[in-house]
């Protein structure tokens, strides 16, 4: 015996109104009776019965209409309408089914087949409200899920002047990534991924690429480091066949240039603001998540930019969009939205708009549109880089020293400064300057090992082209280095109020005559090269000593000197 | 969308044809066609002559196919690419785990 | 003599006596009051030319007498009907005077065997 069933049976005919609540009746269920359209829309709204019997033919309204008004009234809810009817043709039988209505039955009416019908719809609807019942809870489970992700994927510094952005979700959740965040040493990171599919499934692989990203980009890695851990990770987690297409880039507003990866996405831009062109960044790279760590050798390009050349980073929507006839927006299109536009600050909104107005109102968005304009400004502009992930004891230690000598081996492939980095900053006082004293240990640690250990000329970074060559330089004489070293000591004694901190970096190049440069003029083209301007803001005091081979700055705090 | 596949005489090499979009939609079909293939094959051709699109979900199921060929080890081909596929194979960098042409 | 399975459908009747209980002479009552209004509005329409009202009120007088399982009036009334969505006036009147001297006879029956 099945569960008890409200019935409205809608007929005009005084004998079938009895017979079919007689009938109702004898299976159990419960039913209220109606003698028009109206009344039965309106016994409907009172009543909200679980089925609808209702007549085809009547007075007042027809059952079609009624039909039709009856769904509306049910919104979400399934209620099934089954028409009565001595009609025959199929015509007619169609028209019973097209105003709403889910089946019908034929007069005279057959208890065995009624009760059947009856039977079945319950069925559908016990389906139909579990599964809502289902949705509703996959809904709220999917805000909460939302929330978290919102929280490990923040904004970074997505909100800095220098960057828009655009994300078009598809669903609550989206297969597409945008992240920045500003270095300790005054750059930014930008990184716009892709993952295979749409919504949940591919939301899921955005968490641990959002924690790498920002967590590592707080401790100092540099751009390579990051992408490998990515890349590893996601390695891990992800089935075969799912991976990342993206991109990212590391800004220097310092040195005005970038160094950026691609992998697995279309042809992003570089726009230069000067001349109004394009340089395309080509896809070099496999998507993350792909290779294995051994076989992942990321390929970047470096770019000198000027003030106000901007990069355009998307994922495939753009392009993939397609118009009511099915045509894709496609590369040339956007090229030409370039080429068109004459305010470079209304690049971001042409582009989307053009998109936009491509597709009209009937087109087909097969996937997430997602942009990212991120500018090279001076470094002014953005300020100080404010970092949130550093965590650490209340005091810390005050009074100590540490030398930490780098071998030819180490310097080949490892970073010390994020190690370095993090233990100056178990000085309390000295965390709220790590921005500052990430850029001053980076800037005396690359002098030691690319001017000093690995001898190379800071002449060559002054042009564009020489500017390439000097990395390409660069990566060469790591690659061949045999011997040679650098020694960092870290010394920390505390004042009054506050400490002095002390860095020294002596490295075993030829080092350089440091007494007569000093002599000259401070704005000396050649002393430029290796920083020093800024290192001078930094620092309370700087000196080269030896022979140009060791350098030794000092930085006291409470800071009250800013760049 | 199609798959076909189609031994050769020594029963070495098999190989897939795929006809129409390259998507999800395949997933499937283009499982079923190396999972059942026979344990001799020892090279495979995905034949995209008459594939017409292909999109990151097709780019995954390649990457399975290359898990179940031997990973590293595997020896696949993907041939006949019209210029659309050829281009998405290349954005992708898919040339540094097949041999395209 | 008059057969009854000639006119009524007993077998389904049988189990409409069954499924309505109490309620089945109420149905009986019921299809006499209708049928009778029914009857009196077709005898006024059929002197008329409205074919529409003919076939509507022809195909509700079917309904309920195919729910008694009433059959030979049932036929009847689709003749009617089907001339009514033809727009066949001719002979309508006779068939008219055929429905109503068939309601007479189920009439009887139903009183005879069923109350």
């Amino acid at each position: 015996m099945s569960k008890s069933l409200k019935i409205l049976i809608a007929d005009d005919n005084d004998s079938d109104r009895l017979i079919l609540t007689a009938i109702v009746k004898k299976e159990g269920h419960e039913s209220v009776t109606a003698a028009n359209g109206q009344e039965a829309v309106d016994m409907y709204k009172e009543h909200k019965p679980d089925i609808v019997l209702l007549d085809a033919l009547m007075p007042v309204m027809d059952g079609f209409n009624a039909a039709r008004l009856i769904k509306e009234a049910s919104g979400e809810d399934l209620v099934p309408i089954i028409f009565l009817t001595s009609l025959q043709d199929a015509a007619s039988l169609a028209k019973c089914l097209d105003s709403g209505g889910d089946d019908f039955l034929s007069k005279p009416y057959n208890r065995i087949i009624l009760k059947a019908k009856i039977n079945a719809f319950s069925r559908m609807r016990t389906m139909h409200s579990a599964i809502q019942e289902h949705n509703k809870q996959l809904l709220l489970e999917q805000q909460v899920a939302k929330t978290i992700f919102d929280n490990v994927a923040h904004l970074g510094c997505l909100d800095a002047g220098n960057l828009k952005y655009s994300l078009s979700p598809l669903a609550v959740f989206n297969g597409d990534t945008v992240l920045a965040e500003r270095k300790p040493d005054g750059g930014m990171y930008v990184f716009l991924g892709d993952f295979t599919g749409h919504g949940l499934p591919a939301a899921v692989g955005s968490l641990p690429l959002a924690e790498i990203f920002y967590g590592m980009t707080g401790k100092g890695f540099n751009i390579e480091e990051i992408l490998r851990e990515i890349n590893q990770k996601l390695r891990k987690i992800l089935p075969t066949g799912v991976f990342c297409c993206g991109s990212m880039i590391d800004m220097d507003f310092y040195e005005k240039s970038a160094k950026v990866w691609v992998g697995g996405l279309p042809n992003c831009f570089l726009y230069h603001s000067g001349n109004k062109e394009i340089t395309e960044l080509i896809s070099k790279n496999l998507p993350l998540g792909v290779l294995d760590s051994k076989s992942f050798k990321p390929v970047f390009e470096e770019y000198s930019l000027d003030i106000g050349d901007r990069f355009f980073l998307w994922s495939d929507g753009i392009i993939e969009s397609r118009n009511v006839e099915g045509e894709m927006f496609g590369e040339d299109r956007l090229r030409d939205v370039f080429y068109k536009c004459q305010e470079p600050e209304e690049l971001f909104q042409q582009t989307l708009s053009a998109v936009d107005e491509f597709i009209g109102v009937e087109g087909v968005r097969d996937d997430d549109i997602t942009v990212l304009e991120a500018k090279m400004v001076e470094h002014a502009e953005l300020g100080e880089s404010n970092l949130q992930n550093m965590k650490g004891t209340s005091v810390g230690p005050m009074d100590w020293e540490l030398e930490f000598v780098l071998k030819a081996a180490t310097l080949k492939l490892y970073n010390p400064l994020p190690l370095v980095l993090h233990i100056v900053t178990e000085v309390e006082g000295l965390r709220s300057v790590s921005g500052q004293l990430y850029t001053l240990l980076a800037e005396l640690f690359s002098n030691a090992l690319e001017h000093g250990v690995l001898n190379l000329s800071s002449e060559l970074k002054k042009s564009t082209a020489g500017f390439a060559e000097y990395y390409q330089a660069r990566t060469k004489a790591l690659e061949q280095l045999s011997e040679g070293e650098v020694k960092v000591t870290l010394r920390h004694k505390p004042l009054n109020l506050g400490g002095l901190l002390t860095i020294r970096m002596e490295d075993t190049g030829n080092g350089f005559d440091h007494e007569s440069i000093i002599n000259r003029s401070r704005t000396n083209k050649e002393y430029s090269g290796r920083g020093l301007p800024l290192i001078s803001k930094i620092c309370d005091s700087f000196a080269y000593k030896g022979k140009g081979n060791i350098v030794e700055a000092t930085i006291q705090w409470p800071v009250v000197k800013k760049i | 969308m199609t798959i076909s596949a189609i031994g050769s005489g020594d029963g070495k090499e098999l190989t897939i044809k795929v006809s129409g979009r390259f998507d999800f939609s395949a997933h499937q079909e283009f499982r079923q066609v190396y999972e059942g293939a026979s344990p001799d094959i020892e090279s495979y051709v995905v034949d995209m002559a008459e594939a017409t699109y292909l999109d990151s979900s097709a780019l995954g199921m390649l990457l399975l196919l290359r898990d179940h060929a031997g990973g590293d080890s595997a020896n696949i081909k993907i041939s006949n690419c019209n210029s659309d596929v050829k281009k998405i194979l290349t954005i992708s960098n898919f040339g540094q785990l097949f041999a395209i042409d | 003599m008059v057969d009854v399975n000639d006119h009524l459908n007993t077998e389904a009747l049988d189990e409409l006596k069954e499924v309505m209980e109490d309620d089945f002479s109420l149905l009986i009552d019921t299809f006499v009051t209708d049928s009778e209004t029914r009857l009196q509005t077709l005898s006024d329409l059929v002197m008329g030319t409205d074919a529409d009202a003919i076939r509507r009120e022809a195909h509700s007088l079917k309904g309920s007498s195919s729910n008694i399982g009433a059959t030979k009036m049932t036929d009847l009334c689709k003749s009617l009907e089907d001339q009514g969505k033809d727009g066949v006036l001719d002979g309508v009147q006779g068939l008219k005077d055929a429905i109503a001297q068939e309601y007479q006879l189920v009439k009887g029956l139903l009183e005879q065997h069923y109350s």
